[in-house]
This record gives structure tokens, sequence and C-alpha cells, in this order.
């Protein structure tokens, strides 16, 4: 693997070649091991290495990009002749922004750990041998993806920019299924030390016990707990729906409503960078600086997201990052909020979400992975899983109540609670597991 | 090219191997992508790299690197061999074990009429814009999105069986969306045919700049549609709509990976069990599909899949009964089968070759039989055209979609454009319900450029088609219901 120093030279000798007005050139090293399982057994087991270098020139307003997987002298001289033949070529964009200059990059706790980039096959196997082991004791059938990935980015441009930056990320995630019902764990740490394989595998067996024998229920509007990992699958609806411009073109909920209470006052997410077990990029879009955001306070709309394009007509600071999120939470747990609920429908998992109408961000999935009814505070049967349609504004419009957040396995690094709302609408019934 | 593969197969076998192949993907992408009146993006990318897959023990090992000289190749096969060992430490139940397969040697070109990396970058840029600017000049539109994709994959393929193929397949795929806001209201129009595997002359064909008015004015005007009544319906399906229907209900639920639960943690399992085959009714008499990846200008017509195999023909459902499903040569033996029947692809150099949908088509009905015969036969109906909002559960029974435009069938006619429709249903209920479709000369195929499976997640392109159909007793909601 380059140092950044390496990395450095490399990305300065590709601008020192190019004979454009402006240029940025950006690198990336991805290394991957990722084993997959399926009905007990490993199906699959790979080792990726990805090297790659960017470069964006441009003359005027006119730009052109090229990607190479070369990065030989010969190799990166062909990408710049390239990208510069293209620009050459192509139409002026009114909307072209200049590249900005040095940023102030802010610290981050760390977040590039050798345990995981050094990760051997045969640890992951050994990790996937437990979660298997514990599926047959228990009767079950695993499958899953175990991955430990190692990036490393950098970007440098002709105004003297310069970021790098470098993650680890191991992700884990396993689903056993019985013969009614489906149990799923998941985590993602940035260091080995970090992951509790134990404690994953006894949270997918608890969960896939609890999944058993279900029985069909009512469709129609319920008040609902979502775990993180289906209110975290809303909130990323809910917050990749803010561009101000669109917003301004009258084409999503968010028109007209910045300063507005638009959500329950329960409601604060923002973009946080301090949190160490939430890995915050240092840089994101054109190598600016990536500072925490307020997305939304107490349920008032503070701020949407502004490409550079957008920030500059209105006269804003660019968004280069829209994440990490942070939904912040309140002091107790799922199980309380369970305790708190009257009737209603504990859901573990969402699946195959789809927008139905985007001026509503009103939306389609599945339940997936265990659904069950409350009543009186206690979970009295696992039910089949249902299609919901809703809209992740009035999933938060009507917030109830919250948990502690938690960090939500998925590839956005994401901190959510469990989330508490009223007349959450089902549709229809499934019979599939 | 023949002296690295050498080395990649010499290592494996030296190992143990029962089976090894090395894939060395070429690649070049041209993405352009313009956004209202702005050519946000236009990228010209190259790509060059190889991954070797190893069988030891009935255990896969899987590695990739883009340094392709011969001491990369064989540090790279090694890397396999030493993932297939580990590997071994959690065996399947029967060692996997591919289906036999002959040696071809072979070399082969697709189509591509006019090689749009000849062309102009800029030539192409021009024409997106002036299509976007054609758009964006209606009232009421307030956003387009138009891009266009163009690959040249060049694939050889060489394994322990002998063979050694060099495959070379050009793609294009252009992607165009108008938004319109009218007193309130938003709504989308959206390019329906998909790509093809060809040329730019594809991107002729369907000719974004004389279309781009009346794609712009169909989003006004379903802005000013009524809203559907949810209820029990009919539904006449357009073949571009239908393509999706049958990619989610038929496609993924017949491969044979997902039926056999190694899809289970993610893209999900199927309904279909191995002991369906060639018994379970899927859908109505008139319900028939076939597997065709020798189609000419099909997606996913790639001469021989990632395993080595000749594509191939072959009936999916017959007179409504599910007569066969998509394979690869390590599930094939697995529901008792001697050979593959060549669904098994890769989306990239760096990714492990899985079973993926192959290009898969509804038959059409008798000659002579049009859309209108379909309508006349309504009382009251929905007309749906094109492709929208889509979901389905992760066993695909349940499912709901969209379209991109709707209008309300009344007494045998057409009358009104309607908005938001959606409609549920189960697949094989809903397949049951076909009581009509319109002949051979309506049939149409569109090209699905992005059907996401896997972990990590790859994207793959296969080509769909069919004749307008009919359905009856539908239940049909305004996407909240």
């Amino acid at each position: 693997m380059r140092t950044a120093d390496e990395i450095r030279a490399l990305l300065h000798a590709t601008l020192a070649s190019t004979s454009a007005d402006e240029a940025e050139v950006r690198y990336s090293d991805l290394r991957e091991l990722g084993t997959r399982f399926g009905d007990n057994a490993i199906t699959q087991n790979i080792a990726t290495a990805r090297e790659s270098v960017t470069v964006d020139v441009y003359f005027g307003r006119q730009k052109g990009t090229v990607e190479t997987l070369d990065l030989s002298r010969d190799g990166l001289a062909a990408a710049v002749a390239r990208a510069e033949g293209v620009a050459r070529a192509v139409p002026e964009d009114p909307e072209l922004v200049p590249l900005p200059g040095p940023q102030v990059y802010g610290a981050r706790p760390p977040s590039y750990f050798a345990d995981v980039a050094e990760l051997a096959p045969e640890q992951v196997a050994s990790d996937v041998a437990q979660v298997v082991a514990a599926a047959r004791a228990a009767g079950f059938v695993a499958s899953g993806y175990f991955e430990a990935v190692a990036a490393v980015e950098a970007v440098a441009n002709s105004k003297g920019l310069f970021g790098h930056q470098a993650h680890t990320d191991l992700r884990y995630g396993t689903t056993l299924h019985g013969p009614a019902g489906s149990g799923k764990a998941a985590a993602n740490t940035s260091a080995r030390a970090e992951m509790d394989v134990a404690d994953l595998v006894q949270t997918a067996v608890a969960n896939a016990r609890l999944a058993q024998s279900p029985t069909a229920i009512e469709p129609g509007d319920y008040t609902v707990i979502f775990e993180p990992l289906a209110a975290a699958q809303l909130l990323a609806f809910l917050v990749f729906g803010m561009s101000a411009r669109e917003a301004a073109e009258g084409a999503t909920p968010f028109s007209g409503q910045v300063g507005q209470r638009l959500l329950s006052e329960k409601v604060t997410v923002g973009l946080v960078t301090d949190d160490v077990t939430l890995p915050a990029p240092v840089f994101g879009e054109a190598g600016l600086a990536v500072e925490p955001r307020s997305w939304v306070r107490n349920g008032v709309v503070t701020r949407l997201r502004h490409d550079r394009y957008w920030a500059a007509e209105t006269g804003e600071s660019p968004d280069p990052s829209l994440a990490p999120l942070c939904m912040a939470g309140e002091d107790r747990s799922a199980e309380e909020l369970v305790s708190a609920c009257p009737r209603g429908l504990l859901v573990k998992n969402l699946w195959y979400i789809r927008f139905v109408d985007q001026k509503t961000l009103l939306l389609t999935g599945m339940t997936r992975d265990g659904v069950f009814l409350v009543e009186d505070g206690q979970v009295v049967r696992s039910v089949k899983n249902l299609r919901w349609n809703e809209s992740p504004v009035v999933f938060m419009q009507n917030v109830l109540a919250l948990s502690h957040p938690e960090r939500v396995a998925g590839w956005l690094p994401l901190q959510a609670p469990a989330v508490m709302s009223a007349d959450f609408t089902f549709t229809s019934v499934t019979d599939s597991v | 090219m023949q002296d690295l593969t050498a080395i990649a197969l010499e290592v494996a076998g030296s190992a143990g191997a029962s089976f090894a192949d090395i894939r060395i993907v070429d690649e070049r992408r041209r993405h352009l992508f313009v956004r209202r009146r702005s050519l946000r993006s236009i990228r010209d990318d190259a790509s060059l790299g190889y991954a070797v897959r190893v069988l030891l023990d009935g255990a896969w090992g899987f590695a990739s690197s883009t340094r392709l000289d011969a001491g990369g190749v064989a540090a790279t096969a090694q890397r396999a061999v030493q993932i297939a060992r580990a590997s071994r430490q959690v065996p399947k139940e029967v060692p996997a074990q591919m289906a036999a397969a002959a040696r071809h040697v072979d070399t082969r070109v697709g189509p591509c009429a006019e090689d749009p990396f000849a062309m102009p970058a800029g030539a192409q840029a021009d024409l997106l814009l002036e299509a976007s600017n054609r758009m964006m000049d209606v009232e009421g539109i307030t956003a387009t999105y138009v891009a266009l994709d163009l690959t040249r994959t060049r694939r050889i393929v060489a394994n322990t069986d002998g063979s050694y193929l060099d495959l070379t397949n050009t793609f294009t795929e252009p992607w165009i969306n108008c938004t319109a806001v009218v007193n309130g209201e938003s709504q989308s129009r959206r390019y329906q045919r998909g790509g093809r595997q060809a040329g730019f002359e594809w991107v002729r064909e369907i000719d974004p700049v004389g279309s781009a008015r009346g794609w712009a004015e169909d989003a006004v005007m379903k802005c000013r549609a009524a809203e559907v009544e949810p209820g029990l319906y009919d539904l006449v399906l357009d073949p571009m709509h239908l393509s999706l229907t049958m990619h989610e209900s038929v496609g993924h639920p017949s491969e044979l990976d997902r039926i056999l639960g190694w899809e289970a943690n993610f893209a999900g399992r199927s309904f279909i069990r191995p002991e369906d085959i060639g018994s379970l009714q899927y859908g109505s008499p008139v319900v028939s599909f076939t597997v065709d990846n020798t189609l000419e200008g099909g997606l996913g017509s790639w001469f021989y899949d990632d395993d080595g195999t000749p594509m191939q023909r072959f009936p999916m459902i017959r007179d409504g009964v599910l007569v066969g499903v998509s394979c690869t040569r390590e599930t094939a033996p697995l529901v008792g089968w001697e050979a593959s029947n060549g669904c098994c692809r890769s989306d990239s150099f760096d990714r492990f070759p899985i079973n993926r949908i192959p290009n898969l088509y509804m038959e059409p009905g008798p000659a002579g039989v049009t859309p209108d015969d379909l309508i006349a036969g309504v009382d009251r109906g929905i007309y749906i055209y094109g492709q929208g909002s889509f979901s389905i559960d992760q066993e695909r029974r349940n499912f709901q979609f969209g379209g991109d435009q709707f209008w309300l069938i009344e007494h045998g006619k057409r009358t009104k454009p309607l908005r938001k429709v959606t409609y549920q249903a189960m697949t094989t209920e809903f397949w049951g319900s076909c009581d009509g479709v319109a002949g051979p000369e309506h049939w149409q195929s569109h090209g699905t450029p992005n059907c996401g499976k896997g972990e990590p997640s790859q994207s793959m392109r296969m080509t769909h088609g069919a004749s307008f159909t009919r359905f009856r007793n539908i239940r049909v909601g305004d996407g909240s219901r």
C-alpha cells in the first residue's frame, strides 16, 4: 500500500503533466476480503484489490473526466491526454463551479485499523464457522456476508488542495432461517477488536427463535416500533430527499420548509464528525472539508443539502457530504418502547423500499426478519410479513417515543434510535420469510 | 494472453484444484450525464483487470488484480488457492463441483454498427443537451436527467477444461427522465425502451431529440390527470411495463441459486422449490416464457457465460407450467442436471460470477390479436404504459408496481388519463389471472441495464420482452393504500 507522501507525489506529478486551466486528481485504493455463506456453508470467498486514479481537467467551462487502473507513468499520461481530449470536445457547462483552494481539515477519531486491513481469510472463515455451528445447533440455516474493507482516498488539485484519508470497515451480517421465520444480526466496526462475533451469533439466534410460527394479521394503520435497523432505512430516504434545489423547484415535501416545524419535535438529525463509533470522512466532494451539520432540530428543518452550484447560486456554503448521519434519541431502551406500547407492531427490518411519489416521499416496501404483535407492553406473537406504504415524513411526524441511538450496520455510516410512531400504514400480507 | 492464462491454471492445478479459470476483462466505458441545461459529467474510463477462480476440495477461492504480468498472475492465483483453503473451514454438505462442459475455443464480437467510441464525445454531449433543452423548454418542466452509458467489454475466459474464449460486446444504454411541477403536483416521465447490445445506432433509433418535447408534454399531462379510485380493475399492460413485472416476479424467483438459499441473507430466497420444476402452475394456460441468451441485440447475449458455457434458448414456462429455471455449472448438478444452461455472469473483473437473470421474454399470443382487442374486452380497467415504482418481497410473492402513464378503460374504450396508480398482487395469482395476449406483431423488447443482486452488490444487464397482455380483477391503489 502506498504511503500518503507517495500518493501526494503521484497526484502532483499527474497534475504537472496537464496543460489544462485547472485540474483535480483523485486516488483510490480499495481492498476487500468478502466471505459469503448460505445453506450453512461458504459459497463465495473473494479478495480484491483495485487501485485507481481519476483525472478531471478543465478548459474554461469545459470539463473532461477519465478513470484509469493503470497507474504507470504511461498509463497516467494516457489518462490525462484522453481527459484533455474529452474536455476540449464538449460544450461549456453553465453550472461549472471553480475548484476550491486548500482546505483545513478537522481532526477525527482513528478510523483505520491494521487488524482489519491485514485480516486473513482464515480468520473470517473462522468467524463464519461460529455462526454456522450456532445455527445448526439451534436448528436454523445460516446465510450471510462477512466483509473486511480497507480504503485509502486522496485528492489534489491545481489550486494547491491536497487531502488524504483512510478507513477500515468490518461489516458482518447474518440471517438465520427456520421453517417459518428468520432472524438477522449485523454489525459494522472500524477495528476487529470491536467486533463481538459471539454477540452477533446470540442476537441472530434469539431473533430467529422469536420469529418462528407467525400468523397473519389484518393490514391497516398500526402504531409501530421500528428497531434501529428499520428506522435507519426510512431516515436515509428522508435525508436523501433534502435537496435544496429540488425543494426550490417544488418537487419535494421540503419546499418552503426551512425554518418550519415539519417533523415531530422529538426528531433531531445531523452530520456528526466526532463520534468514535461513527467514522466520518475529513473531505467529501471536490476535496471540501466535511464539517458538522444540523439538518433537523426538534422537528424544525434547519438546512437542506446544497451542491456546489446551488450553494454558489444561493450564497450558501456547499455540503460535500450528507453523512455520517446521527438521529438523536431519548433516554430509554428499545425494550422500554415495547413496554410503553398498548398495541402495535414491532418491526425488525425492512426490504425493497422504493419511491411511489417523490413529491410526498411516499414509499413502499416490505417488513423482513421478524414482525411482532405488541399488546399491553408485551410481545404476544410473531406475525407474517407485511407490505407497507408510507412516507418517512409522516413516520417522523407521528413519532411517539425514541430509544437511545446506536450504530446501524449498512453501507451508510449512521446512528439511529428505535422509533415508536403512530398510524403507520400496512397494505397487504405475504407468506414469504 | 495465453501465456498468462496458462500460469494461473498451472498454479491452480498444482495446488490440486478440480476446476479453475482466469477471466481477463478489458473494459472501456463512456458516461455522459446532463441535468437540466448543464453537462454535469462526461467520463471516458478504461479498466483492465482479471480474476482467478479456484475450486479446491469442493470449496471456492477467488482473487483479483490489475497487475497483468507473469508474477502478478502467479501471485493472484496463489491468493485464490489460499482463500479456497480457508473456505474449506465451512464446507458444503455436498462439495461443490462443476457440471461437465465441452472445451470451447472461440472468438466472437457482438453487434455494433456505429462504434460509439469512434465518435467525438462532443457530438454525443450536444445530442443529449439538445434533448434536455427541448424538454426544459416545455412550460412546467423543472428538471431533466439525460444520461448515456456506452460500454465495450472484452472478456478472455480460460479454464481447466481447456476452453479459451475471447468475447467482445458493446452496450448502449440511455437514461432519460423529466419532472414537471404544475399547480403543486409533481410528476415524472421516463424514457422506456432501455438499452441494447448495439452501437450508437440505438440512440439514433430512439431519437431523444425528436421525442423530447413529447416526453415533457406527457409529464405535464400527468400532473393534470385525475387520481385513481382504488378498487378491483382489469389491467391491460404494455410490453415495457410487463418487462419489469416479469423481471421481478418470474426472472428472479427462477434463479436456482435463490431457490437453493444462497441469496438468503440479502437478495432473498424464492417461493419456488426444486421439486416444483416441471409441475408448478405459475400462470394461466396463455402464459409462456422463454429464455433466449442468443437474442439478437439482447443485453444478456454474451455468446458464453463466465462459466464458459455457450448461451442458449430454452423454455421456462409453457402453457402456464414452470418447466425450467436459470442455473450455473455449480448449481445444475444440485437438481440433477448434467449441464448448465449458461446463466452465470459477473459485472466486472473483480466480482465472483453468479446466477443472473438471462434474456427472458413472454411469448406473444395468436397473430392478429391487437391491444385494442384486449381493451375491448374490459368493462372497467386501466391501461398501463411503461415502468414506474416497483417492490417485491424477499421470496418474490407479494409485489406492487406503478407505471409511467395510466388511462382509465370504460366499456371497452380508453377514456381519460389517471395518475398515482399502483397495483398489488401475488405472483402466481397474478399470472393466473392473465386471459389475453396480443399477437407477435405487437411484441417489443426492453433492455434492463441495472439489475442488482449479490454481496458485494453486482449490477447486471439483460433484455425482456412481451406483447400487450390483459389481467383480470387486480387490486389497484393510489400508492398510499
